[in-house]
């Protein structure tokens, strides 16, 4: 078990580099380069003013060494300057996924509270009425683009009732309390869970179907167990292996972000501020971004055949 | 659609939302939801860094006008004014004279109740620094033009300076490009010049009230989110009406729209707010209950013509393809009548404008006859020439501007019906100005606007010198690759010709030469939307680069019975309109 | 007609949704593919009658230029399908192609292969796909005459949306290969001489068939949501070009004084992932060996 899991982190850590790699190379090949772009908003830069400032930013060396001087000083622990900020890579980075773990983490806890029950009521009697329009309601939700989706609830909750707030994550000046955090996590939270459930109710319903064919449960049946204490004890336990898997691997969407929602709602989180970071060619702080998404992903992954290994043994036990 | 089938369709797009009469009226919602010493101002765009001199952003300007002050700056009517100083120096009252050859020395002094927000009062020491950090290689400071032209700094006293420049051009009194930054919170920070631009309290250290001079200063910052600017005690001028300013930052228009109609903010600026098709929209719908300013200003709409092209360097296609496309109509339908059509890139509401220059009126005929001259004979639904060859160019244009993606497939069409054959090509604005057309990669025409200053003078633009080529490393802006002799003549003479009347007359004739020769195609001067809550008065667009916030002094609070007070200049103002320099795209 | 397709047909024709799905895909498609001749020139613009409503000549009105919006409807369609056919099809050959060289042939190859879709899995989907927006297609020589034209700005897409999207694919042939190269006809098939090429050709492609179709189906609809969001950012499909995605992003400036433009392009796109998706799970449900006839 822990060989496998030291073999897979060393591998992970491999993908990672070249990873880094490629999406800095991707990133290169992007044309215009910030000076370009400054000389084409400012009529007063002179051709010695855009060599200066590109020797400034490192720009005018090519960007495999580029590359290499920046994956140097990361492995110095160094993640450096934004670019576009100003500031350290962190001092940008944190508060942003700051916002975005506690937006998407809501979403999930909500989409779940919500997708899991409702699964597996649907799964107890598949092709009945509830089942259909459980169905029916799942595959709306996953065929709805977000930005509409979010922009019909701002039409809706913001402006037509006027309940909550529009955009933003707190009340300028206001007191920055629960209360004032929960009503604009609403919307975005709202948006985010309405996409993310059909997934998981569709997922759900389909383990606790698969399991239900399953002998084990056939046998529990014979010896007289109740309904309610095979779905719960028997079935869910199981169903739950599929279901952990895919939601290990979201979590790299906890540190990624949700650009559209953001961009939506204006809420300053991690997916903004990597395709801000993208769009104005501020190497470190959309590598370091990008990549913390990537390793997270890379983790979740290793998790979640742990998770696979610890249900199965249980399983397996009984 | 007959009203109930058209209420049915809002329903289902709206949800349940549309069909709900609105339970109270915007407006007084955002402001019974507030107290009225506060503003808060819905923008575009989030300001990267806040360092007045390292890289050039709008929204960052739009800020920061509120708690910066630059020296000199065009006021409302276009006229140059000083913001920080107490006089300009002219070469009448003496306080400009010449110097050497060419050069002038300007003599300023800065407003004796300038302090900054923490109590220091702004001093020459701090032009002092500003200059020596403009001036250093190594300080990340993007705009050098200045401090390039300033030859030395002469400090007579705490107060008062003499800047030593190194031509006597018409606008040798204009230094709004020099912001003062406080040598006494910034020295420290520069002792590595190279580390500067990471170092500098404006990005580290925001808050610090040192840092400001305006009537504001910024007191909180939620990166990506919003920016508070709370009153800066330590201000002499006119007290400002607010309390706090709140400026947030929600990118997609529909949701700022959504914003401003929910009561989250309680005005959008016209400098960085919605599109004029949407505020065009959202005037018809609920106009009655905002007062909304259209202004246009001095962003120029116009097609670069790559001159290199053998199809377009003849005159005659130039001069036909502005006569096929009828832009009062686009004015009139799509904008409804509020984007001015443009003769040259020299605005209306400027002194030097010209109105006897040819207008081209929409007219398809004598399209069709230069086409006919030019050996472009119609041929089915194309126009060819002699050697079969279909008259089709390229359009390429930014996108993410809807008017422009508007503008250009009506364009694209009118072009069509004459025989033009128009592909468009829509790129990324860091693509576009990045690449396609400061490398001049456009194969024929490109779409964009200039934003520029009262009575610039299109140097960059037009200046036979000023074609971006690998050989001057790209700099320059004459993108259609324009060379004119006697252009480069009118240019020249202008900016060094200190006679008003003169200077006019050479004006007129370099809009004549560019309304005949036609480099570019003028298309439009873009309009601005400022939509305001009824009861906010005071609020003055500007209509060029300085935006609105540099007179946030005079904002206020008021029921509309009271009568409005006209915004008030602080200085004495008897200054002559005075040009300034070419702005940024 | 192998007797898996002839239970799939069988099982497959009395799967209601799956037939609902069925029948809108292609009328969608029917719409679609013959827009030139049944429709309005999508392009033809009246700038005295914008926001038109609907009419005897404009079934569903106009747009913000005048053009009749059932007309751009049926050609934004031809575009955002044409588009999620192709990736979808691309993004499966590819995904097939890897999954079986890494299944068939395991060991190093097949770590390095899966260690690649790790990579790309793991990288957040639409910051990859905004980086990849944005390369420069001449630093990678391709000629820029050709940038201009609308197969261009298609294919662009597709290329873009498939380079990340092949990878379930790749995992799904990968295990599938790796059940069947077990099996006995495989091994004899390898025992007497056929080549790699001909066995994963003959003996395995055929085996993984299956999963392959309803991959392909179900990501049709994902692919026709990705494109509305790269056009939201901006990066998408641009105009005159019209898709679904980009018709969409323009409507949602004037959804409040409008609010029909953005119902038309939102329903198509809802209706296409919808159908794609009931598809796609009919096709599993008719596909899976385990279960019985009669579930549905």
């Amino acid at each position: 078990m822990i060989r496998h899991v030291t073999s897979r982190g060393l591998q992970s850590l491999a993908v990672l580099a070249v990873m880094s790699f490629v999406v800095y190379g991707l990133m290169g090949l992007m044309p215009g380069d910030p000076i370009d772009l400054m000389i084409a908003s400012d009529p007063h830069l002179s051709a010695t003013d855009a060599l200066r400032l590109k020797a400034l930013y490192g720009l005018d060396r090519p960007w495999t060494e580029r590359y290499l001087a920046w994956l140097l000083q990361v492995l110095q622990g160094e993640l450096g300057y934004s670019r576009l900020y100003a500031r350290p890579v962190l001092d940008a980075l944190l508060p942003a996924l700051g916002n975005t773990a506690l937006l998407m983490l809501t979403a999930l806890a909500l989409a779940l509270t919500v997708a899991v029950p409702v699964g597996i009521v649907a799964s107890l009697r598949p092709g009945s009425v509830f089942d259909h329009a459980v169905n029916l309601v799942a595959f709306a939700s996953v065929s709805l683009p977000t930005f509409w989706l979010g922009l019909m609830l701002i039409v809706v909750f913001a402006v037509s009732l006027g309940w909550l707030p529009a955009s933003g994550i707190e009340d300028v000046g206001g007191d920055g309390g629960l209360a004032e955090r929960l009503r604009h996590m609403a919307l975005p939270v709202a948006t985010l869970a309405l996409a993310g459930m059909g997934q998981y109710v569709r997922h759900m319903r389909a383990a606790m179907i698969g399991e239900a064919h399953h002998d084990y449960v056939r046998t529990a049946r014979a010896k007289g167990c109740s309904p309610a204490r095979i779905v719960l004890r028997h079935q869910f336990r199981n169903a739950l292996i599929p279901v952990t898997t895919i939601l290990a691997l979201e979590l790299g969407g906890l540190f990624s972000g949700a650009l559209i929602t953001e961009t939506v709602f204006a809420w300053p989180g991690m997916g903004r501020l990597i395709f801000e970071a993208v769009m104005g060619n501020d190497f470190n702080l959309a590598l370091s971004g990008l990549l913390l998404a990537t390793a997270m992903t890379l983790l979740g992954s290793i998790l979640a055949d742990l998770a696979y290994a610890a249900l199965d043994r249980r399983v397996s036990y009984r | 659609m007959s009203p109930h089938l058209r209420s049915l369709f809002a329903a289902l797009v709206l949800c349940a939302g549309a069909a709900l009469p609105a339970t109270a009226q915007p407006e007084t919602r955002a402001i019974e939801a507030r107290t009225k010493d506060e503003l808060v101002i819905g923008i575009t765009q989030f300001p990267a860094t806040f360092h007045p001199n390292i890289e050039s952003m709008l929204a960052k300007t739009y800020v920061l006008d509120m708690a910066t002050r630059p020296f000199t700056a065009f006021d409302p009517h276009w006229k140059l004014v000083c913001m920080l100083c107490e006089k300009l120096p002219t070469l009448e009252n003496g306080l400009a004279t010449r110097e050497g050859e060419h050069g002038v020395a300007l003599t300023y002094t800065i407003r004796a109740d300038a302090k900054w927000a923490d109590g220091t009062p702004v001093t020459t020491e701090d032009v002092l620094f500003t200059v020596d950090a403009g001036r250093h290689p190594l300080s990340g400071v993007s705009n050098s033009e200045l401090y390039r032209r300033i030859l030395k700094v002469e400090v007579r006293d705490k107060k008062t300076f003499v800047l030593h420049m190194d031509r006597l051009t018409f606008d040798y009194n204009a230094i709004n490009d020099l912001r003062l930054v406080p040598a006494h919170i910034e020295r420290p920070r520069f002792e590595l010049p190279a580390e500067y631009r990471n170092r500098t309290a404006y990005d580290q250290d925001t808050t610090n009230p040192g840092l400001y001079n305006g009537p504001f200063r910024i007191a909180e910052v939620v990166q990506g989110s919003h920016i508070v600017l709370e009153r800066n005690p330590y201000w002499d001028g006119q007290a400002p009406a607010f309390k706090r300013v709140v400026v947030k930052t929600i990118e997609n228009t529909a949701a700022l729209e959504a914003n401003l109609l929910s009561g989250g903010v309680d005005m959008v600026a016209g400098e960085l707010g919605l599109p004029l098709d949407q505020s065009l929209a959202f005037e018809k719908r609920v106009g009655k209950d905002w007062n909304i300013i259209f202004k246009p200003g001095l962003v120029y709409e116009h097609i670069d013509l790559n001159l290199g092209s053998p199809i377009l360097a003849d005159k005659r296609v130039r001069q036909a393809l502005l006569f096929a496309i009828d832009r009062e109509a686009i004015n009139r339908q799509l904008f409804g009548g509020r984007q001015p059509v443009a003769r040259t890139s020299v605005n209306p509401l400027d002194g030097v404008h010209a109105d006897d220059v040819p207008t081209y009126r929409f007219d398809p005929a004598r399209a069709a006859q230069l086409l006919d001259e030019a050996g472009w004979k119609m041929s089915g639904s194309v126009r060819r020439n002699a050697e079969g060859a279909p008259l089709s160019l390229e359009l390429s244009t930014t996108a993410g501007s809807r008017s422009r993606e508007l503008v250009s497939q009506v364009l694209q069409a009118q072009w069509r019906k004459a025989g033009i054959e128009v592909r468009l090509r829509v790129e990324p604005p860091r693509v576009f100005f990045g690449d396609t057309v400061t490398r001049r990669k456009f194969p024929h025409m490109a779409l964009f606007a200039w934003y520029s200053a009262p009575e610039s003078v299109p140097r960059t633009t037009l200046h036979s010198t000023m074609i971006p080529s690998e050989a001057n490393n790209w700099s320059g802006q004459n993108y259609p690759g324009y060379v004119n002799p006697r252009m480069d003549q009118l240019i020249d003479a202008i900016e060094v010709e200190l006679d008003r009347p003169k200077r006019v007359a050479l004006w007129h004739e370099l809009q004549q030469l560019y309304a005949d020769e036609l480099p570019a195609l003028p298309l439009f001067f873009r309009s601005d939307a400022f939509i305001l809550p009824k009861a906010l008065k005071g609020v003055t667009p500007t209509g060029h680069q300085d935006p609105s916030t540099l007179w946030i002094e005079t904002w206020r609070w008021q029921p509309d019975s009271d009568p409005v007070p006209a915004p008030t200049e602080k200085s004495p103002s008897k200054e002559k309109k005075v040009p300034a320099k070419k702005g940024k795209p | 007609m192998t007797p898996v397709a002839a239970r799939a047909l069988r099982r497959l024709r009395h799967d209601r949704p799956a037939l609902l799905g069925v029948a809108v895909l292609l009328a969608m498609i029917g719409a679609a593919a013959l827009a030139p001749w049944l429709f309005q020139d999508p392009e033809a613009m009246d700038l005295t009658a914008l926001f038109a409503p609907p009419s005897a000549e404009h079934w569903l009105g106009t747009d913000e230029l005048g053009r009749d919006v059932l007309a751009r409807l049926a050609h934004g369609g031809r575009v955002s399908l044409a588009v999620a056919g192709a990736t979808a099809v691309l993004a499966a050959v590819f995904g097939t192609a890897l999954g079986l060289l890494a299944g068939y042939h395991g060991g190093r190859l097949d770590a390095l292969l899966m260690r690649l879709t790790d990579g790309v899995m793991a990288l957040p989907l639409l910051p990859l796909l905004i980086v990849l927006a944005a390369v420069d297609p001449a630093k990678l020589g391709i000629p820029p005459e050709s940038m201009g034209d609308e197969a261009f700005a298609i294919g662009r897409i597709v290329v873009i949306i498939a380079a990340v999207g092949w990878t379930t694919v790749a995992r799904l042939v990968r295990a599938q290969t790796l059940s069947v190269k077990a099996r006995d006809y495989v091994r004899a098939a390898t025992a007497i001489g056929a080549s790699p090429g001909r066995v994963m050709r003959r003996h395995i492609l055929p085996n993984v068939a299956s999963p392959i179709v309803v991959a392909v189906t179900l990501s049709v609809g994902n692919i026709v949501l990705v494109e509305s969001a790269l056009s939201f950012l901006g990066l998408g499909i641009r105009p005159p070009l019209a898709s679904w995605g980009n018709m969409l992003t323009g409507a949602m400036t004037v959804v409040w004084s409008a609010p029909a433009q953005a119902l038309w392009p939102g329903l198509a796109i809802f209706l296409t992932v919808l159908s794609a998706n009931m598809v796609g799970d009919g096709l599993q449900r008719a596909l899976d060996p385990r279960a019985g006839d009669a579930e549905f």
